[in-house]
């Protein structure tokens, strides 16, 4: 295998010689930002191609939040939907759907979050349902009962799909007691105590305009757009004490190699990540580590890929990525086999990080790399949702224009040694965090091999901690 | 991940007066019959080609069930003056990206790049089509990597395995009787000829559809086409799908097991085909039906009644007649007859009383928005252009999807209701732990 690779490399650069790749240099689109009397921060940017517009929202009101209340702040966003002041439930159901447009609220593990997508013609109807949204929201105790055992059975039902409950046990296996370690959906125990209480309760302290911050992109006029959002937001009132983020405690490291297998008696594959400590969204080599990560597990050629996938064909698909929060985050390979190959599986994933420490890169694959996340970045903000989007996480996490304006020149400016230092500093190479789910019976001699295991069962309660 | 099945085409909703014109897309056909449609679109400096051929699991026959899916993934490894591994290693070195999705009626495959790379992803695409090498030991590995996509499917949604089930029950004639991923005994037996054949019967540049929209003038996708491809000869047609599926004469009722929360419930009726005259009706009646949290299934089944957690229906678009699927999931404690009869009776509420001019125009106003989504980027320019081409014949039919959808009144939407919802010519699906009672 080995040699057919380089064979392959050498070829392949060969044809390519003669093809000289243009600038592609993407700028992000003219916008303006101005922060309301209450601390609201707005982002407006006009984009006058296809006639709608997309609004979305950000606010420090995620599942860190939820202290011992796992599920809280997932709910309380979702909740906001269930009527307003002036709309009940129905009616706001009814209203958006009929002009087709979708408002959606939802809580990551950080933020809480609404994106909206309309067409302009409807901005002033949609844009006032939005303010009810955040300021007016009535928490109607029969909608939240609904709602509430509608979630108990999802939490149920999540449970047939190890795909959709991996990252959860992850995140606690890795973060233990921090609150990047809740589930953002909650679990059982949890979930069922939660009232309508707790949700308004959370709200009046978690929702406020001051940390948070509304970006607006599509079809309309800025100064006219600025004058109805002022007029619309500036009644928020804002907090009048400090908001404190419970995130910035330490993370602790894990100090060996672990695992924790979780069993699906029915499971024909086994599901499994590898798992690390990684990088914070502020890490000075973002970009820098986006190009190595591209060449390790970022895309189909990449060495995770090829190996798992395309030399052994063990599985559909293997990758890698750094999931980034503020003041943390992880790195993960993912993917997935058949029970009888597990073993093979995470041993060649192993091999394959192995190697990439050894080996390091060279500067054809780093070149290949490079063209690869400039080429594939403009369409990442082609649409308004997309762009108001980024403008949020501009503000979520403290960069700004220059990121997109830049990415190319910081992109251009990695060279090899810095590439291959990246390396050391960022990718693990020992005290790895294995989630295996799949069936006990047949791969847990199997994850002795890799580390201390713990065993849970995919049909019990999600343990916070380890 | 990339190669992916898509079992059901994503519904085209296009109506409304949008900014795209017909005039705005640009067409030619090579000497070979290949079919170029063109949108120059310079917003962003990338483009994208695809390619869609008229190949699908509905040309397969039992014994090589999967291989379009198949024979999807063995494009991309390797052909004649892209060894293995060359056509993703000079695309990603190039700055592009790539997929391909296999339905039942369609193979679809997708390249995004920077503008400035289209010359040799027309090479590249031109290797395959005209030289594709299909390598002994590439064919072992990939089988590995199908019965692991096949695998993860099943293991992560129930829905998968209820639906391959369902289908083959409301099939039992048509090629649409199998799963596009293929049967698991098929899939470990294709041969290396069974391959040869199909590339040379279906791989013909007469059999193919390209679109291309992005950063790119009409000269220049011309004068790349015609330098790449076409030299590459045409194929004679190749064989009609002559299998008709006989009239459903009675209901027909299938249950399947798997470890759940709680049962899954799908019931199919057979519906016509995309080029059908009650296409427009149909596709309103799902909406009316299941789009949004307004929608008569959601407000009765999951808000009021509370009989389920989750529903939705689906009517896509295919080159046969299909079907008109219902899913839904039962809540905690119900009986999963009782979630059947809720539908049922949401049925029989249109199919008496028909729909309100107010639903009528709330599902107008949705196709619009939807449609501007989908021109709001090169990508979903190409995919609903290619689509319209192939699926209605051709891609004018997008913009006058419009007033075809304008011309449905509430009747026509009760008539169709009334015409298909009928019990001798459904098929009901029943998923759950226990089926021992």
């Amino acid at each position: 295998m080995e040699s057919i690779k380089k064979t392959i490399l050498a070829t392949c650069l060969l044809i390519l010689a003669h093809i000289s790749l243009s600038a592609q240099s993407y700028k992000l689109p003219d916008y303006t930002t101005f922060k309301l009397s209450n601390g609201l921060t707005v982002y407006l940017m006009e984009q006058h191609d296809v006639p709608i517009i997309s609004v979305s929202a950000i606010l420090p009101a995620g599942a860190i939040y939820d202290n011992d209340k796992a599920g809280l702040a997932s709910l309380t966003a979702t909740a906001l939907k269930h009527g307003t002041k002036n709309y009940t439930k129905t009616k706001l159901d009814e209203e958006l759907d009929f002009i087709g447009a979708n408002v959606n609220t939802y809580a990551t593990k950080e933020y809480a979050g609404l994106s909206s997508n309309f067409a302009a013609k409807d901005k002033v109807k949609v844009l006032s349902i939005i303010k009810d949204l955040l300021l007016n929201p009535v928490f109607d105790p029969a909608e939240f009962n609904k709602e509430k055992s509608r979630l108990l059975v999802m939490l149920e039902q999540q449970k047939e799909s190890p795909r959709s409950v991996i990252g959860s046990y992850f995140d606690a296996f890795l973060y233990g007691n921090h609150p990047y370690g809740n589930v953002i959906s909650g679990i059982n125990s949890t979930v069922s105590k939660l009232t309508v209480d707790d949700l308004m309760n959370f709200y009046k302290t978690n929702y406020k305009p001051n940390n948070s911050a509304i970006s607006i992109v599509g079809d309309f006029n800025t100064k006219d757009m600025k004058g109805e959002l002022t007029t619309l937001f500036s009644t928020w009132t804002k907090s009048t004490k400090e908001k404190e983020n419970p995130a910035t405690k330490t993370i602790s490291i894990p100090t060996e190699n672990r695992v924790l297998l979780v069993n699906k008696n029915d499971a024909k594959e086994t599901t499994f990540y590898i798992g690390a400590p990684g990088i914070s969204r502020n890490n000075p080599d973002f970009v820098a580590i986006e190009v190595v990560n591209t060449l390790f597990g970022g895309r189909f050629t990449s060495m995770l890929n090829d190996e798992l996938r395309v030399n052994s064909g063990l599985t559909y698909g293997a990758s890698s990525r750094f999931n980034t929060l503020k003041n943390g985050g992880s790195f993960v390979i993912s993917t997935f086999t058949a029970n009888k190959t597990t073993e093979a599986a995470i041993d060649k994933a192993l091999e394959v990080i192995k190697k990439l420490h050894t080996n390091g890169l060279d500067e054809k694959s780093l070149s290949s790399a490079k063209n690869y996340v400039k080429g594939q970045f403009p369409p990442r903000y082609e649409t308004a949702g997309q762009l108001s989007g980024l403008m949020t996480q501009m503000f979520w996490y403290n960069f700004d224009k220059s990121f997109i304006d830049n990415f190319e020149k910081n992109v251009d400016g990695l060279d090899l040694a810095k590439a291959n230092q990246i390396i050391t500093k960022y990718f693990p190479n020992d005290k790895f965090q294995f989630i295996l789910v799949g069936k006990s019976a047949e791969i847990k001699k199997i994850a002795e091999k890799y580390g201390k295991v713990t065993e849970v069962d995919i049909k019990d309660e999600q343990k916070k901690v380890f | 991940m990339k190669k992916i099945i898509l079992p059901v085409f994503l519904m085209l909703a296009l109506t409304g007066q949008a900014q795209m014109k017909a005039d705005d897309v640009k067409t030619f056909t090579l000497k070979n019959g290949m079919k170029f449609l063109v949108v120059e679109d310079f917003s962003i400096p990338n483009a994208n080609m695809y390619l869609f051929y008229k190949v699908g699991s509905r040309n397969e026959y039992q014994g090589i069930t999967g291989l379009s899916h198949f024979f999807e993934h063995m494009m991309f490894n390797g052909a004649k003056k892209y060894g293995p591994k060359l056509f993703d290693r000079t695309m990603e070195f190039n700055g592009g990206a790539n997929n391909a999705y296999t339905t039942e009626n369609v193979t679809v495959y997708t390249d995004w790049f920077p503008a400035s790379a289209s010359e040799i992803i027309f090479d590249m695409e031109a290797d395959r089509i005209s030289s594709l090498s299909i390598d002994p030991k590439m064919v072992e590995s990939e089988r590995g990597v199908v019965l692991s996509e096949r695998r993860t499917g099943l293991e992560n949604s129930p829905w998968r395995l209820l639906s391959q089930s369902v289908q083959a029950t409301a099939f039992q004639e048509h090629p649409y009787h199998w799963p596009v991923i293929g049967y698991e005994d098929d899939m470990k037996n294709w041969t290396q000829q069974d391959l040869e054949r199909y590339f040379k019967t279906y791989y013909a540049p007469n059999n193919c559809v390209v679109v291309v929209s992005g950063a790119i003038k009409l000269d220049q996708v011309k004068r790349l086409a015609e330098k790449y491809l076409e030299a590459i000869p045409a194929q004679p047609a190749p064989p009609v799908v002559h299998i008709v599926e006989p009239a459903q004469t009675g209901e027909r009722r299938i249950t399947v097991k798997k470890e759940v929360a709680t049962p899954y419930l799908m019931i199919a009726y057979h519906t016509p085909e995309s080029k059908n005259e009650d296409y427009y009706a149909l596709n309103i009646l799902s909406s009316v039906l299941s789009s949004g949290k307004s929608s008569r299934l959601y407000t009765a089944l999951v808000d009021k009644q509370q009989l389920a957690t989750q529903v939705s229906s689906d009517f896509g678009d295919s080159f046969d007649p299909n079907l008109f699927n219902f899913y839904a999931v039962a809540n905690k404690n119900i009986n999963e007859t009782d979630l059947e009869n809720a539908i049922y009776a949401e049925i029989e509420k249109i199919k008496t009383n028909g729909i309100s001019e107010t639903e009528l125009q709330k599902i107008k106003n949705q196709k619009l928005m939807e449609f501007y989504s989908q021109v709001e980027t090169i990508d979903g320019k190409s995919n609903n252009i290619g689509t319209y081409e192939v699926f209605f014949g051709d891609y004018r039919k997008m913009f006058n999807a419009p007033a075809n959808y304008n011309k449905i009144t509430v009747a026509d939407v009760q008539n169709v209701a009334k015409k298909y919802f009928i019990k001798s010519n459904r098929t009901v699906g029943i998923l759950k732990t226990n089926v021992e009672n």
